[in-house]
């Protein structure tokens, strides 16, 4: 342990650009996590909100489908009636509105009936009681509307009372604000520029949320209703955006994952090579292999975890400094283990050139071998 | 006091119908407390004597007799730990870790044999003070001439006192001037410590001052 000190020590400006290159990449795998929890947050915190283990969408949605996607009440009725199953309907329509305070904004209008498990309740504020009433999340607030606003939605002229806010949700990006259905089928089925239709709005959903007890039979729901029912986690994918910024955000993160102990592996690489006669020197000074192996093992965890800690300390900084501007969200959990991956895999680069520290002839101190 | 016995050693280096016999059959005896010279033409084998009596090399036959311990005998770790306790090394270059300062060489050998280097900085401090670097403690080996250099080396050598101080080539790369002091300094150190001092050379100022000699 001495001895790798002092190597660390006597080399010191060597080891601190490889550390600070640990950095940068700790750092980026840091944000680039960050953005990616806070993309998927922005795309589908609306939708992990919803205390539903299922949601049925019609048969012929294969992707889309909460804009897809149209279920008509008497299915809702069938699901409702189903053994072991709660059931209750839920619109999902993007669209915008403008205050009577002028206050523009993109509004996801979540369709729930109020007193269902889908109403979400409210921290400020009266909770969702009727028609033409708008409960919107706490981003819509930091966006300027406010209880007892009016809002009124672009085109077809639906106005819209804040009555509370809740917490923060939204969907595809767009803040969420949540309607009864039948002020969401009011959004959903007008024509802009076209008054109501005489016979009334369609008694549609783009799904119905299901609360489904274990061993429910959610299948033979299927059959008889003609419904196809997913997972909830599983119906993020049919948010706007969502699979595409994960995959992408996913394949940066791997190959920075690639990159962490290619660089080190590199770095330790040559290192090691430089360091040829001075290995030999110390094999022939008694240093045994496992002792050599030891010492780099040591250095490389030194720069390893330097980086790593200051890496994370800088993907947090930029964390604090972005604020709510952007969607950018790095728990402590899941810092603590992309920063345990990056380093891992680091080391795993550092242990490639292991082989050749072990290698090292201390017969070349003579020349004899040669 | 210990002394070291060659008996019948041989040694063939290279792999295949390329293995060559380097050395047939020798025989040495060096005393404790003497400067020995091991002397002979280039190719003749004395890097490779050095090598097996440093416990580097494995003969392919023979007894080497450090005491009673026939290092021939011993596997790689059971050798690697002879060398760091019982022999001190000084090359012909390539002596000193990059970067370490003087002391820190001293204190790194003490590290390798399982020593409380830390402990030790007064007492390296000492060594190399009697080999006539007591200015340089803070100096790095490329802050050193070709002399001071090998001076470390020698002071480093003997820092854990060993049994068997094997030298190669010590005065290669140092003036006439240098090469008599440091001769007339590894033959004193010898005697002091009473340890079996072998030394592979072609310099007669070395020669010349040894008291026994090998040849190949």
């Amino acid at each position: 342990m001495y001895l790798a000190l002092l190597e660390l020590k006597a080399a010191r400006g060597r080891f601190l650009l490889m550390g600070c290159v640990v950095l940068l990449v700790a750092a980026l795998v840091g944000i680039v996590s960050g953005f990616t929890t806070g993309l998927g947050d922005d795309t589908v915190s609306a939708l992990r909100r919803l205390p539903a283990t299922h949601l049925a969408f019609s048969p012929d949605a294969k992707s889309d489908q909460f804009a897809r996607s149209l279920v008509p009440a008497e299915t809702l009725a069938g699901w409702q009636q189903r053994p072991g199953v709660q059931a209750t309907p839920l619109g999902v329509t993007i669209t915008r509105g403008t205050t009577d305070r002028h206050a523009e904004v993109d509004l996801a209008a979540f369709g729930v009936e109020p007193g269902s498990f889908l109403d979400p309740g409210v921290e400020d504020g009266q909770r969702l009681g009727g028609d033409g009433q708008l409960v919107i999340s706490r981003k819509l607030a930091e966006e300027g509307v406010a209880i007892g606003d009016t809002l009124t939605v672009d085109r077809l002229g639906i106005a819209l009372k804040v009555t509370g806010i809740t917490g923060r949700a939204s969907y595809g990006h767009v803040p969420a604000g949540y309607v009864t259905t039948g002020t969401w089928q009011a959004i959903r089925f007008t024509t802009p520029g076209a008054s109501a239709p005489a016979a009334g709005l369609p008694q549609q959903y783009s799904a119905i949320a299901l609360r489904a007890a274990s061993g429910a039979d959610l299948a033979a729901g299927d059959r008889e209703l003609g419904t196809r029912t997913v997972a909830t986690t599983d119906a993020y994918a049919a948010a706007p955006g969502y699979t595409g910024e994960r995959v992408t955000m996913t394949s940066i993160q791997f190959f920075l994952y690639l990159i962490a102990p290619l660089v080190v592996g590199a770095f330790f690489g040559v290192w090691t090579v430089q360091r040829q006669p001075e290995l030999a020197l110390l094999r022939a000074m008694g240093a045994s292999r496992r002792r050599l192996l030891g010492h780099t093992l040591v250095q490389a965890a030194a720069v390893v975890l330097g980086g790593t800690l200051a890496g994370a300390a800088l993907a947090s900084a930029v964390g604090l400094l972005v604020g709510t501007e952007v969607p950018f969200s790095l728990p402590g959990l899941a810092l603590t283990a992309t920063m345990a991956t990056v380093a891992l895999a680091a080391l795993a680069g550092a242990a490639l050139t292991l082989r050749r520290v072990a290698t090292a002839d201390p017969m070349t101190m003579l020349g004899a071998g040669r | 006091m210990t002394s070291l016995t060659l008996h019948q050693v041989s040694v063939s280096l290279g792999h295949g119908d390329a293995r060559t016999p380097v050395l047939r059959g020798v025989d040495a005896t060096c005393r404790p407390g003497v400067l020995t010279a091991l002397v002979g033409p280039s190719g003749s084998g004395k890097s490779t004597l050095l090598a097996v009596a440093g416990a580097l090399l494995r003969p392919d036959g023979g007894q080497v007799l450090l005491g009673d311990s026939d290092l021939a005998s011993l596997n790689d770790g059971e050798r690697a730990k002879v060398r760091r306790e019982r022999i001190g090394y000084m090359f012909q270059s390539g002596n000193l870790l990059g970067g370490l300062t003087t002391v820190e060489q001293l204190l790194a050998a003490a590290s390798i044999a399982g020593r409380p280097a830390r402990r030790l900085r007064a007492a390296a401090e000492t060594a190399l003070d009697e080999v006539g670097l007591g200015h340089r403690l803070r100096h790095r080996a490329d802050q050193l001439s070709g002399g001071e250099r090998q001076r470390v080396a020698l002071a480093r050598a003997l820092f854990l006192e060993p049994d068997l101080l094997l030298i190669d080539e010590p005065t290669a790369a140092v003036d006439r001037e240098q090469a008599g002091t440091l001769t007339e300094l590894i033959a004193h150190k010898a005697r002091e410590r009473g340890c079996v001092a072998l030394v592979a050379t072609h310099d007669p100022v070395v020669v010349d001052a040894a008291e026994a000699t090998v040849s190949m």
